[in-house]
């Protein structure tokens, strides 16, 4: 396997880690050297050859391949079977109503959430668990760090070039989860969103920093819910009214109490849906009267329809906590779930 | 140990625009205004579209906003570009 690549030599690990700094190729924390013998592991283990398109990058028309991301994810700590994932995030997010120049350009500072799901969750040993959204495991640490190393190697999203973030928030080093499909009697986010249960799915969503929430006082769905409502509302009054995909997060405890009283994530969110939404005139309350113009009276809703909530069940066992992950900006970016690819007669590349 | 390591980068430059070529003069000219929409982009090509006119003798502004702040601009805009001289495209934030 011929890769095309400039190389560099370095005189051990210290010089491979300054180069990388000093050439902006990092977010800041040591990479592992990208050797082509690590790099072609990545691509025989996802049956690509080196200048396989993954895409093209629809506003700058940038060339994105199978070699570079292979690079930026071992880079990031990948191993082989970590790379599919990657391959199959970034192709997500190149749809174009993921609009991955505006997401990744923004001053808004979103960062690009990845949600596993299937199969692959196991083989990975991504953990839904414990510390879901904080360093839970291996596999979800480097994933969403490579697809952050993607973007700023193959897109130029550096702090000041591409990326214009006025804050940014930490899920910008990594922002991957995996739904814990094991303890939960709900549809997996990527059957709810169309693809079959036994395959393995990636879900890719230009997300906020998450905001925790706490109910442990009430087992009643509605109340639960509520809580999680009011934080949505709250973004809505603090942040951006633009509708478009929030994701909850529900660990187990939170969830029981959901599950046992029958709520499935569709009941979930058609409660969410007519629950949170604000009044224009709520804004004055907090300090934004200026645009509230003569539309106090007018509605807006978190999302146009309960089909944009991503329910997803993750998180330790005990605590009622919960979260809500916002949407960059509403409608100008579409969460996008795809499966994994599965090829029943390719052949390793020569 | 030695490490041979790989350019992580795209190593090619994005396909490049070409500049129209420049004007000598905006005197009778017609220039257009591509906003991005957001609330500082209102006082900013007011003041320009006065200041074009009266300063340098502009003799059309023409003013179009993107339907998307954070996407390229239209089609319809883009298209509309061939009949201006000139072209000034701002960011509200």
């Amino acid at each position: 396997m011929q890769l095309s690549s400039k190389t560099y030599d370095a005189n051990d690990i210290s010089a491979v880690q300054e180069l990388y700094h000093s050439s902006g190729w990092t977010d800041g924390l040591p990479i592992v050297p990208p050797t082509a013998d690590a790099v072609q592991a990545c691509l025989e283990w996802a049956m690509m050859p080196p200048d396989q398109l993954i895409g093209i990058e629809p506003v700058r028309g940038l060339a994105i391949t199978a070699e570079k991301l292979a690079i930026n994810a071992v880079m990031a700590g990948c191993l082989p079977m970590h790379f599919p994932v990657v391959v199959t995030a970034w192709m997500a997010m190149m749809q174009d109503e993921f609009l991955m120049h505006g997401a990744t350009a923004s001053t808004g500072g979103c960062a690009v959430l990845v949600v596993l799901n299937g199969p692959i969750r196991l083989e990975l040993g991504a953990n839904g668990t414990f510390n879901a959204l904080g360093n839970s495991d291996r596999a979800t640490a480097v994933i969403g760090r490579a697809v952050r190393l993607c973007l700023i190697n193959l897109m130029d999203v550096r702090p000041g070039v591409i990326d214009r973030s006025t804050l940014g928030h930490p899920g910008k080093y990594s922002y991957c989860l995996a739904e814990d499909e094991e303890d939960s009697s709900w549809l997996p986010l990527h059957e709810q969103r169309g693809v079959e249960r036994a395959a393995s799915a990636v879900t890719v969503m230009a997300a906020g920093a998450p905001r925790q929430l706490m109910n442990e006082w009430t087992t009643k769905p509605e109340e639960i819910l509520e809580t999680f409502a009011a934080e949505m509302r709250a973004n809505l009054r603090h942040y951006s009214i633009h509708p478009g995909n929030y994701a909850l997060i529900i660990p187990k405890q939170l969830r029981e109490h959901l599950q046992v009283a029958g709520w499935t994530k569709t009941k979930i969110a058609e409660f969410i849906h007519a629950r949170a939404r604000i009044h224009r005139r709520e804004w004055a309350e907090v300090g934004k009267g200026a645009v509230v113009r003569d539309r106090g009276d007018s509605v807006y809703p978190a999302m146009e329809s309960p089909d944009q909530l991503l329910v997803i069940a993750a998180g330790g066992p005990a605590g009622g906590f919960g979260a809500v992950i916002p949407p960059w900006l509403g409608n100008k970016s579409h969460a996008v779930t795809l499966p994994l690819g599965v090829c029943v007669d390719c052949e390793p590349p020569k | 140990m030695t490490f041979r390591v790989l350019d992580p980068t795209t190593e090619k430059a994005p396909p490049a625009g070409k500049l129209a070529p420049r004007l000598d003069t905006l005197e009778g000219k017609t220039v257009g205004f591509i906003s991005n929409g957001k609330e500082g982009t209102k006082g900013f090509f007011k003041h320009l579209d006065q200041m074009l006119r009266e300063e340098y003798g502009v003799a059309k502004v023409v003013s179009r906003t993107k339907s998307n702040y954070s996407a390229p601009a239209d089609k319809r805009i883009v298209d509309e570009i061939k009949s201006w001289d000139a072209v000034v495209s701002g960011l509200g934030d």
